[in-house]
């Protein structure tokens, strides 16, 4: 039981330092003052097959313009074409006539800190931008190992026969507490 | 005892102590993480059904604008853990609408203003939707009772001293068994993996 914890412990090292990092700058962000993106700003001349759907103009922008990310939120109105390819950090906003093709284009990067944020809230595996899905896949591994990391340390304690009081009195109020917090919350409807 | 035994035997305890006493906001950081990996794509979240409808009565003062009128329903409906109105617009009759927060599943308020009437649907959440919120609550965030109080201040100290766990485990592994081979390759393969998708992604 001890190589297990210490096992889940140094396999997940990384990522939950990632996690309690990005969660003390998303409690003290505030405190730590808003920080702009950096913003970048560049025209594009789509070519003419790239204008036949928003998918193959954003395909077009990602192979030869080096975007990189999620399509998303594709909209026209006015003859005007507009979408966003998204990836945990970075935004880049999409307009551009459909009858022209000259493409504005707007990328927003966030520091390291709020691209930490953004990849803390990185989830599931619909993502067409692969290393979202492969992010999300550790970050889904590292808190089912969360849960036998905290399991496995249970027993750890256990075995120290003469923590046991201390130990219990710690254990019993973060189970009571936590019970009685969450339930009369969840009471108030 | 040596001045190191003695450094070693307390980061010990105190990472034993961490770990037991935050055990609960462990759970709920890791039932939140595995439920995420199910969570609807980006675009195609759907709120839960309408579990429940409350009709309040309420004159409006004549002379306020939608977004004052807003405020003075939002104040005077009093919806238990309100935590912030948005989408405030007009609804197909014309009837004032907007949508309130509540760490229990959101509401939308509706004023019927010819029958001097203010409609609050409640969507409720599952267990899970709600416990998701609750593992979001720190010393800034959710402090509306105070047992919701008291959990963020608990949530916020738990992420103390998971950062701390995280430095001490790595320290009480250096400090008792650092030639272990299989421990130096997950270290070394978490290290290279993680950076590996963070420079990708960055």
């Amino acid at each position: 039981m001890r190589n297990i914890h210490l096992g889940l412990g140094l396999g997940f090292f990384l990522m939950a330092l990632i996690f309690a990092v990005s969660s003390l700058t998303a409690i003290y962000r505030q405190r730590l003052g808003q920080t702009k993106p950096e913003i970048t700003e560049k025209a594009v001349q789509l070519p003419t097959a790239a204008l036949a759907t928003p998918r193959a103009a954003a395909m077009e922008l990602m192979t030869a313009h080096g975007l990189r990310g999620d399509l998303r939120e594709i909209k026209e109105k006015s003859g005007t074409v507009t979408f966003r390819i998204v990836r945990p950090g970075e935004v880049a906003e999409v307009a551009y006539p459909a009858a022209t093709g000259e493409a504005k284009i707007t990328i927003r990067r966030q520091t390291a800190l709020n691209t930490l944020m953004a990849l803390h809230t990185n989830h599931g595996v619909w993502h067409e931008y692969m290393p979202a899905n492969l992010w999300a896949v550790l970050a889904f591994c590292t808190s089912a190992g969360l849960i036998l990391l905290g399991a496995s340390g249970i027993y750890l304690w256990f075995k120290h026969y003469d923590e046991r009081r201390i130990g219990s009195a710690l254990l019993t109020s973060s189970v009571v507490f936590g019970l009685v917090a969450l339930y009369l919350t969840r009471l108030e409807q | 005892m040596g001045a190191e035994k003695k450094i070693f035997e307390y980061t010990k305890k105190l990472h034993m102590y961490s770990g037991l006493l935050t055990f609960s906001a462990f759970l709920v950081w890791g039932v939140t993480g595995v439920e995420a990996m199910f969570l609807p794509a980006a675009g195609e979240y759907r709120p839960p059904p309408v579990t429940g409808t409350q009709e309040i009565a309420y004159q409006a003062p004549g002379d306020l604008d939608d977004d004052k009128l807003c405020r003075a329903i939002y104040a005077a409906v009093k919806i238990p853990l309100a935590a912030g109105r948005y989408n405030v617009h007009r609804d197909e009759h014309s009837h004032l609408a907007f949508n309130v927060f509540t760490i229990n599943g959101g509401r939308e308020v509706t004023f019927l203003e010819e029958r001097g009437v203010v409609r609050v649907d409640h969507r409720r959440n599952s267990t899970l939707s709600y416990l998701s919120s609750m593992h979001t609550a720190h010393s800034g965030r959710h402090q509306l009772t105070v047992m919701a109080s008291l959990w963020g201040y608990f949530n916020e100290f738990s992420t103390w001293a998971f950062l701390f766990m995280t430095f001490s485990g790595l320290y009480l592994w250096i400090a008792t068994r650092p030639g272990l081979r299989w421990a130096q390759l997950a270290l070394a393969a978490t290290v290279v993996v993680t950076a590996a998708l963070w420079f990708a992604i960055r």
